[in-house]
């Protein structure tokens, strides 16, 4: 009996046992399908499902002006993305975003888009970019499974409308899309990171690892100068609304050092809101090329007493005020009589200039525009810059040089202007221009530039001009841009503007222009205003843009402190605070 | 079987290790934890250093906004009633005169 039992037991075990090594046989077995012969599909599958490695987007750099006032900086902020849940179907995808809609305010065309990208399979998805603190604390509070809040930064642009055209602006990853914003992106972007994140099996992250920092990016100093950026504007806007002009455009920079302390262009836009239309968008003072006009006079001017081809004694018949040319008859603005070259300067006499001109010849006149450097872009740290038109001498008619004497058949941007107006203010130094203060602290900008000071006349032409251009404000068509107290060098322009559907000069297109610097015997600021179009009254550059300047010119000069030579009576004592901080 | 009987020396001895095993494992694992918990309060610290710098920024950023010469000019001309001085109406102290050096 004994014996019997205990057979029954041994076989109970055996069978047992080999039940049990089957058991586990199965289980190794199984094993290795999924862990040996399945591994890499399904490894690929988990690391789908629970991590996700994302860019960790850097800190942008901020833009001061000269003073340290912030003009753009980038801050905190948050956006929604969804990741679809596996096994969900479209419809309960679609549900929670039903439910974000009153928070986040989507559009049909937003659900559209995030309908697509869920049948696509697309693990990742923007919900909403750059949403309000508010209304991130209420996506948070809904707990919707696979709607996560990620920060990025959102860039603004404190003072509104301010320089808009210098800054430029951002697009929605913060890529620099024009303005110093384009032209320095690398600098101001810094370097992405990227973090890894775990999520659990109901798909929320319960690990984040930093696996590279984000680098963020350099801060930017600009030569502006907020104050007089913000004259300049207000001026320029006021005026173009005045005399009904399509654009005007405003530069005001040091004429020794280059350093442009404004930049202004009408119409403009809010760069909070970029991006702006074609037609706001257009940086007018370095991308839009102009037939200058009498402006373009100061370069005849140059190439007369440069070359010695005209004496400052040297006089010119312009009692007829008009002369033939080819066919074509060129016109003084009002009759004068027998000038002298400085008389035909200061009066801006298209006759005089066309004569001094024909003495000039054709290669002296050439070289001198080529060697004030019309025709290629001045270098100005701005993206967009035209380089204006200026045609090769063998391409040149015989209208050509008398054309060109008074600033036709070429076409230039205003800063162009500006420039060759710095060249006498410099005593006939040509100084690159550019935005920002101190382009040493990125060499690989610098590299790109022409960058050096040169010499284009001489010191004895420049100071010649100076004195003429001087009286041309004191005497001449100028006399609008008087400052009481200052000396002030300045040339006007008024070019008749070409109507390429009637394919002529029309008369009642006008550009009013002036150039000029103040003090005239040191100066600390020069600058060109160009009105396109003005409809309201008289056209010329004296009448419309030479108050503009003298406007202009007076408040930042009372800003920076600069006192009159002559004051005028009566005064009414008051203290200056040029350090004042704000 | 005979039971072996411990001296009160090899007791003590006994005991004193076994204390100083329970000691040691205690200090490790109380100084684990207040790294722990320090390392904790380090990153709870770091975050908020880096909260208020940004509220800082923000702040500045507003700071900006508010001074912003559109608006004191609106303020100083609508609500003070502020007109520009005219001609001649203010001398310079402290100030170059035009031709002579400046702050630029």
């Amino acid at each position: 009996m004994r014996q019997f039992v205990q057979n029954k037991f041994r076989q109970r075990t055996l069978i047992l046992a080999l039940i049990l090594s089957a058991w586990i046989v199965g289980i190794f077995l199984r094993l290795i399908q999924l862990q040996v012969i399945q591994h890499t599909r399904l490894k690929a599958k988990v690391i789908e499902q629970n991590q996700n490695k994302r860019d960790v987007l850097p800190r942008r750099g901020t833009i001061y002006d000269r003073n340290g006032i912030i003009l753009a900086r980038s801050l905190p902020t948050q956006s929604v993305f969804l990741t679809p849940s596996e096994g969900e179907s479209l419809a309960q995808e679609m549900e929670k975003i039903q439910k974000l809609k009153p928070i986040l305010g989507f559009t049909e065309a937003d659900f559209d888009r995030i309908q697509s990208r869920i049948r696509k399979g697309d693990t990742f998805i923007w919900v909403k970019r750059k949403i309000d603190p508010d209304c991130a604390q209420r996506t948070k509070s809904l707990e919707l499974s696979g709607i996560f809040l990620q920060e990025e930064t959102k860039r603004l642009y404190p003072l509104g409308k301010l320089a808009s055209h210098v800054l430029g602006g951002v697009g929605i990853d913060d890529e620099g899309l024009s303005g110093v914003e384009y032209k320095y992106n690398s600098k101001l972007h810094g370097k992405k990171g990227k973090c890894l994140i775990l999520r659990d099996a109901r798909n929320k992250e319960y690990y984040i690892e930093i696996l590279k920092e984000a680098e963020p990016g350099q801060d930017l100093v600009l030569a502006l100068d907020e104050t007089i950026q913000y004259i300049a504007e207000k001026i320029l806007e006021s005026a173009v609304r005045d005399y009904q002009a399509n654009w005007g455009t405003v530069i005001i920079s040091h004429p020794s050092s280059g350093e442009i302390l404004a930049l202004a262009s009408y119409p403009n836009y809010n760069p909070n809101n970029f991006p702006p239309s074609p037609e706001e968008g257009l940086n007018r003072a370095i991308s839009y090329n102009f037939e200058p006009g009498s402006t373009f006079k100061i370069i005849t001017a140059a190439a007369a007493r440069e070359t010695r081809a005209v004496n400052l004694s040297d006089s010119f018949d312009c009692r007829e005020g008009k002369i033939q040319l080819f066919g074509s008859v060129v016109r003084d603005h009002k009759l004068f009589g027998i000038l002298t070259f400085p008389q035909a300067l200061i009066h801006s006499s298209n006759v005089g200039m066309i004569k001094v001109g024909q003495q000039i010849g054709e290669n002296s006149l050439y070289q001198t525009i080529e060697s004030f450097k019309f025709g290629q872009k001045t270098g100005v740290d701005l993206p967009g810059e035209e380089t204006g038109i200026f045609r090769p001498l063998n391409t040149w008619s015989k209208l050509s040089l008398p054309h060109l004497s008074i600033g036709y058949e070429i076409s230039v941007t205003a800063l162009q202007i500006l420039e060759a107006m710095n060249v006498i203010a410099n005593k006939g130094i040509w100084v690159p221009p550019r935005i920002v203060k101190d382009i040493s602290e990125f060499p690989e900008e610098a590299k790109g530039k022409s960058a050096e000071p040169q010499r284009i006349i001489s010191e004895r032409t420049a100071s010649e001009l100076a004195e003429i251009f001087e009286k041309a404000v004191e005497e001449g068509t100028g006399r609008a841009a008087q400052i009481p107290g200052f000396k002030i060098a300045g040339k006007t322009g008024t070019a008749q503007k070409y109507d390429p559907a009637l394919k002529e000069y029309v008369s009642s297109k006008h550009l009013a222009s002036f150039v000029g610097f103040v003090p005239a015997d040191k100066p600390v600021l020069s600058m060109i205003v160009v009105i396109d179009e003005p409809k309201i009254g008289e056209h010329y550059g004296g009448v419309v843009a030479a108050p503009v300047f003298r406007e202009i010119a007076s408040r930042a000069l009372r800003y920076l402190g600069i006192r009159p030579q002559n004051p005028p009576a009566p005064l009414i004592t008051a203290k200056l605070h040029s350090e004042g901080s704000r | 079987m005979v039971r072996k009987k411990y001296g009160k020396n090899e007791i003590l001895i006994g005991i004193s290790c076994t204390l100083l095993s329970i000691s040691a494992l205690t200090f490790y694992i109380w100084h684990q934890t207040e790294s722990i918990r320090i390392g904790y309060e380090i990153g709870a610290l770091e975050k908020t250093i880096q909260i208020l710098n940004e509220e800082v920024k923000s702040l500045e950023t507003q700071k900006a906004a508010l001074l912003s010469l559109d608006r004191v000019e609106k303020i100083a001309r609508q609500d003070l009633e502020l007109i520009e001085p005219q001609e001649g109406q203010v001398i310079y102290e402290n100030s170059e005169p035009a031709g002579g050096n400046n702050k630029r």
